[in-house]
């Protein structure tokens, strides 16, 4: 990997608390082939790491992360495929990771991005963040980060997130669950996480792993299918007339 | 150690240790069992604890005098879960005061929990060096997932009312002195349920969730206790102080 790709998604750790951020502020941190694969190398030197037990995964500049980046693969043949899939192995991934995983979601986590942020073990955001899932708005089948947000927020709620589309405010997340820890405003957000990573770290390394294992075991995280099969629906789903005609408008604009 | 009080067709069980916050035993943990057993023309059963805590958890100073204690408290809870979940009758728990981490485990067991808005719940095990996953698969069924995660791996305590919104009370008042008298009014509408249909809607949710499989039960009972005795707990537990 070159100096620009391993930029993409930087990692730094004060044992035992590590920080994953992603970094590419200028596009909203949107999910880019090259951005998941730093997110991957990352994940895959994360899982190797027995000094950290918490990490804490955020975005670089104003946005978590603005989802899919789809304009740059629509006109390539396989190439969302490829996109889907390789953001389902990054959630698998991220859910594996020996130790315990803090989204600090410091502004928009929309579809993808979203999804990464209900992967993690925590999440933490502030009442005006916007998160949400608005593919179906788009002509787009959510069926990558679904597996997730059920496990997050349970079926039924993830129907009626997931069928409804648009963004919720960080406030409106707290009161469905989907965001664990609510603070008033992003200038409230990075004491917050501090004082929750280390909440966090003051437990038993290996009761906090034993725990999360079992944990995974019984949601069945463990399992590759869903996300995988969700792959393949979601890039069938774009390249239907309907999706095509949504996101050509939506890039037009 | 349990205190049994019929109240009409109910039977009102109380943790009776007020002086250690009602902090679990084996011995507790046994006779509340028995007592499940011999109070079988009750309606309804209504768990509860003596004085302003419903129950703290296990009893640390005694885990930390005899090792033997700290596997047969998580044995016995594991099967107190288990017994309070497959009572054909309704279960409901007053979590008043305080329900922390095997005491915050037995609500998963029940049909119903009443708690109030300050009441403090939680399972902040982890930071002792012990899995909290004995209590897990019934947490799990009983909040949203996520939620069930945040609370097992985080170390930290919840208010009631957030209790209430994440699924892990099912009705939250206002005062401390509201909470049991509820529990108690709420077993009494259960109890006037024909307790056949009730009995077979229950067997049914648990056998729809899982939660009458031993296999997932005994797995999270295994990871508790595969951690008992190790470096990390046995540390933990000597430093903290009582």
């Amino acid at each position: 990997m070159n100096n620009t790709q391993s930029d993409l998604v930087t990692l730094s750790a004060q044992s035992p608390v590590g920080t994953l951020t992603l970094n590419r502020p200028d596009a909203r941190n949107a999910l880019s082939l090259e951005l998941l694969d730093a997110l991957h190398a990352r994940l895959d030197e994360l899982a190797a790491r027995t000094d950290l037990h918490v990490l804490v995964v955020t975005g670089a500049g104003k946005a978590f992360c603005a989802g899919m980046d789809l304009k740059l693969v629509l006109d390539v043949p396989g190439a969302p495929l490829k996109l889907l899939t390789s953001l389902a192995e990054a959630t698998l991934k991220l859910r594996a990771l020996p130790m315990v995983t803090l989204a600090k979601v410091n502004g928009a986590a929309i579809g993808g991005g979203c999804g990464l942020a209900c992967v993690c073990d925590l999440t933490l955001t502030h009442a005006d963040a916007k998160l949400g899932f608005p593919e179906v708005d788009l002509g787009v089948c959510p069926a990558v980060v679904a597996p997730w947000l059920v496990r997050k927020v349970g079926a039924g709620h993830a129907r009626r997130i997931l069928l409804s589309g648009g963004l919720m405010s960080g406030e409106r997340a707290f009161s469905l669950a989907m965001v664990d820890h609510l603070v008033p405003g992003l200038a409230d957000l990075d004491a917050a996480a501090d004082t929750i990573a280390q909440r966090l770290a003051s437990g038993g390394p290996n009761a906090l792993r034993a725990t999360k294992d079992l944990l995974n075991h019984l949601d069945d995280s463990i399992n590759p299918d869903l996300p995988l099969k969700g792959a393949q629906l979601s890039a069938k789903v774009i390249a239907s007339d309907e999706a095509q005609a949504m996101l050509r408008a939506k890039m037009t604009k | 150690m349990i205190a049994f009080e019929p109240v009409g067709s109910l039977a009102v069980l109380r943790f009776d240790r007020e002086s250690k916050r009602n902090a679990l035993t084996p011995r507790m943990l046994r006779d509340l069992l028995s007592t499940l057993n011999t109070c079988a023309s009750a309606r309804a059963i209504v768990l509860s604890g003596v004085g302003p805590i419903f129950c703290a958890g296990f009893d640390l100073a005694m885990c930390r005098d005899d090792d033997a204690v700290l596997p047969e408290l998580l044995t016995g809870l594991s099967g107190v879960i288990r017994a309070l979940r497959r009572d054909p009758r309704p279960v409901v728990v007053s979590a008043h005061g305080a329900a922390v981490a095997g005491g915050c485990a037995l609500l998963g067991a029940a049909d119903a929990v009443v708690t109030h808005a300050e009441a403090k719940l939680g399972y902040p095990v982890v930071s002792i060096g012990i899995s909290p996953a004995v209590s897990a698969p019934t947490l799990s069924l009983m909040t949203d997932p996520g939620p069930a995660r945040a609370r097992l791996l985080e170390p930290a305590l919840i208010s009631g009312t957030r209790a209430a919104q994440i699924g892990l009370a099912h009705e939250c008042v206002v005062t401390r002195e509201e909470c049991e008298p509820r529990a108690i009014a709420l077993a009494q509408e259960l109890a006037q349920k024909p307790p056949g249909a009730f009995a077979y809607t229950k067997r049914w949710l648990n056998t729809i969730d899982g939660s009458d499989r031993d296999e997932t039960l005994e797995r999270a009972l295994r990871t508790s206790l595969e951690l008992v005795g190790g470096p990390e707990q046995v540390q933990r537990l000597a430093a903290l102080k009582l």
